[in-house]
């Protein structure tokens, strides 16, 4: 993890004695898991007599990841530590949006419509992408995803558009 | 003589017509992987999963198994022609083996990683066949309070030899082992933090997870930094593969010590090619007379890493094979491969699945001959490959992904999952918080809350049990040693020291 140090710090917006912005968010961010947890696994049966209960373990480790979180935390107070690191946006946010789009469409419109589509959505998420060439590169992908999957392979899967084979 | 018989039957396994493909397919793809930089053997591993849903399991395991050994080979060949390190085991290959390309020697600097990695491998794959049964029968005699301690001391092996902070490390692990318990309950049936979701009624996918946390966050993390990774090909004429008998006396030392070095780094739980090759490259130095030609092309800086690494990529397999437990992330994803194909991982798989076990062996011996040939007449057309813009790779390896994800359960909410775990993965990477250990908890949960509940059970509740059954105090103490030693000051200098080296 070599995070560039040519990167402009970004702008604490954290109090100054916080000397570790990126162990302290991050251990917050456990603490937060490990409530999560806790609270998910409130409705489980606990220890009865020698034998853990089905809520036993997971509250066991969901309290070790609160005091361990605690410590990451504690850590970022106490020691000097690199400051949050600059989140993009473009580069999450389209493949993230390729990969909701690929799972609502595959059932409805079948592996080559969204693979297609996915392949150029995600696309979307660099700067530096060449639009013929990268519609060039899907089309090929996806046909040859299309062999791959259902035949080489022997996965079922819808291939085209219900509406268009129905 | 078993081992001859095993070892026979092994081989007669491994040469069949679709297991000798699937062992070349895993070294090429391997290979591939290796050298193109941006793809890690976990992410590749994790992407595959799902694909040998189809094959047999004995090819699919032989085909994953090729791809984790395939990529120690083929990130040697850009290190050392490019200075870009393919994979992060032949970081340190880079140091010396590009300087040697530099001065006009890429062709045995080449030749040496190559021979010495098929060297390492083939004693590796000795090595496994002569440990796997005793280490079995040893396997058997433990109780489930003594696997519990030895999983315990595997995680903690897995912090001390991760990089970054101690602290961090075991809270991914503690994070794994939560995630690993949503789903039902083994005992009860009970069905724990499902939210009524149905698809989380039969606990989170590890491929799902594995595909998020290393694929799709790598992707997303790699797009940070601008998609055109800076990669100015020294496009030199490789002109005569064969080193110099200087070089020939020179390296075969190296390469020994980086063979023993590996193999006993490999099959430390928590171990692996990574730290292998890092310590190899280290003695090297040490031990030298003249310590100041480290960096600026001696041969023995690309033999004892490239050794190391290949040896502990397989050793490796010798924990999950006699134990049943995975010494590092990739092992881990071979335990899912497994459990998709319905084979439950410990020490009665050597016994109830022979093909499998001396299979998988033989096909490595088999698999480092063909990457040989695969590497080093090759080599041209690997580089080449380099020309690949990353603005391409990206969204393939996106699509690629998530058909793959879909077609382990035909379910879409899976896709979702694994996108989640990406943003997740993003977050954690960002956060400087390895995933590896994540994946390794997630993986031994099961089997850590399993060996509790029956120690504890077996044992009316006593908790002394775990150190009072001396093999399990044992175990646990060398854990807590290590544990100790790991936070001493001293030690984390040290242990820093080494990782840094190889990022200047």
């Amino acid at each position: 993890m070599s995070d560039t140090p040519s990167e402009a710090p970004v702008r604490s917006i954290l109090p100054k004695w916080i000397r570790g912005p990126q162990d302290f968010i991050g251990g917050l961010a456990m603490m937060a898991v490990a409530l999560f947890a806790l609270w998910a696994s409130s409705d489980l049966q606990g220890m009865h007599g020698f034998s853990f209960g089905a809520g036993t373990a997971p509250r066991m480790f969901a309290v070790l990841l609160l005091l361990l979180g605690a410590g990451v935390a504690l850590v970022g107070v106490l020691q000097d530590g690199p400051h949050l690191s600059h989140y993009s946006w473009r580069g999450p946010l389209f493949v993230s949006a390729s990969i909701v789009f690929f799972a609502l469409a595959i059932r409805p419109l079948g592996l080559v419509v969204s693979a297609f589509a996915s392949f150029l959505i995600a696309a979307m998420g660099s700067n530096e992408t060449k639009w013929l060439e990268a519609v060039v590169v899907g089309a090929c992908l996806t046909a040859g995803c299309a062999i791959l999957f259902p035949y080489i392979l022997g996965l079922p899967m819808p291939m085209f558009p219900r509406f268009l084979i129905q | 003589m078993e081992i001859f018989a095993n070892l026979a039957h092994g081989f007669a396994v491994a040469f069949s017509p679709i297991n000798l493909l699937m062992c070349l397919i895993g070294a090429l793809v391997g290979t591939l992987v290796g050298v193109l930089p941006g793809i890690g053997t976990i992410a590749t591993v994790a992407m595959l999963l799902p694909i040998t849903f189809g094959l047999p399991p004995v090819g699919a395991l032989i085909m994953l198994a090729g791809i984790y050994y395939g990529a120690q080979y083929g990130g040697s060949t850009t290190s050392i022609l490019v200075n870009i390190p393919g994979e992060a085991t032949s970081v340190v290959t880079a140091l010396d083996g590009h300087q040697m390309a530099k001065q006009g020697r890429a062709g045995p600097a080449l030749a040496i990683a190559a021979i010495g990695s098929f060297f390492a491998g083939c004693v590796a794959t000795v090595l496994i066949a002569v440990l796997g049964a005793p280490l079995t029968k040893l396997a058997l005699a433990f109780g489930p309070a003594e696997y519990f301690s030895l999983m315990v001391l595997g995680l903690i092996f897995a912090v001390v030899l991760a990089k970054g902070s101690v602290l961090k490390a075991i809270a991914m692990i503690v994070f794994g082992l939560l995630l690993s318990m949503v789903g039902s309950d083994i005992e009860t049936g009970a069905s724990r933090m499902a939210f009524n979701i149905p698809e989380l009624a039969d606990g989170l996918g590890f491929a799902t997870v594995a595909m998020g946390v290393f694929g799709f966050a790598e992707i997303i993390r790699n797009l940070d930094h601008g998609a055109e990774l800076n990669r100015d090909l020294v496009q030199q004429k490789i002109t005569g593969l064969m080193p110099t008998r200087k070089d020939l006396v020179d390296s075969t030392p190296a390469i020994l010590r980086g063979t023993v070095l590996g193999s006993i780094l490999g099959i430390l739980p928590g171990g692996g090619a990574v730290i292998a090759s890092f310590a190899a490259y280290t003695l090297e130095k040490k031990i030298a007379k003249n310590p100041s030609r480290f960096g600026r092309g001696a041969i023995e800086g690309v033999a004892a890493p490239e050794s190391a690494n290949n040896a502990a990529a397989q050793t490796s397999f010798i924990p999950l094979l006699t134990l049943g437990i995975p010494p590092n992330a990739v092992m881990a994803l071979m335990v899912g491969a497994m459990t998709i194909h319905g084979i439950v991982p410990g020490p009665q798989v050597m016994q109830k699945q022979p093909d499998l076990v001396w299979g998988m062996i033989a096909s490595m011996w088999i698999g480092n001959l063909m990457l040989i040939i695969i590497n080093l007449p090759l080599v041209g057309i690997w580089v080449r490959l380099l020309r690949v813009p990353y603005r391409l790779m990206f969204p393939s390896i996106v699509i690629f992904c998530a058909i793959g994800i879909y077609s382990v359960n035909n379910a879409p909410v899976d896709v979702v999952l694994a996108g989640v775990f990406g943003l997740v993965g993003y977050w954690l990477i960002k956060h400087d918080f390895e995933p590896a250990p994540l994946l390794l908890g997630m993986v031994l949960g099961p089997l850590m809350e399993e060996n509790l509940r029956r120690a504890l059970l077996i044992s009316r509740g006593d908790w002394s049990v775990f150190v009072s059954r001396p093999l399990s105090a044992v175990l646990l103490a060398i854990a807590a040693g290590l544990l100790v030693l790991a936070v001493l000051p001293a030690l984390r200098a040290k242990r820093d020291e080494v990782f840094t080296e190889s990022e200047n």
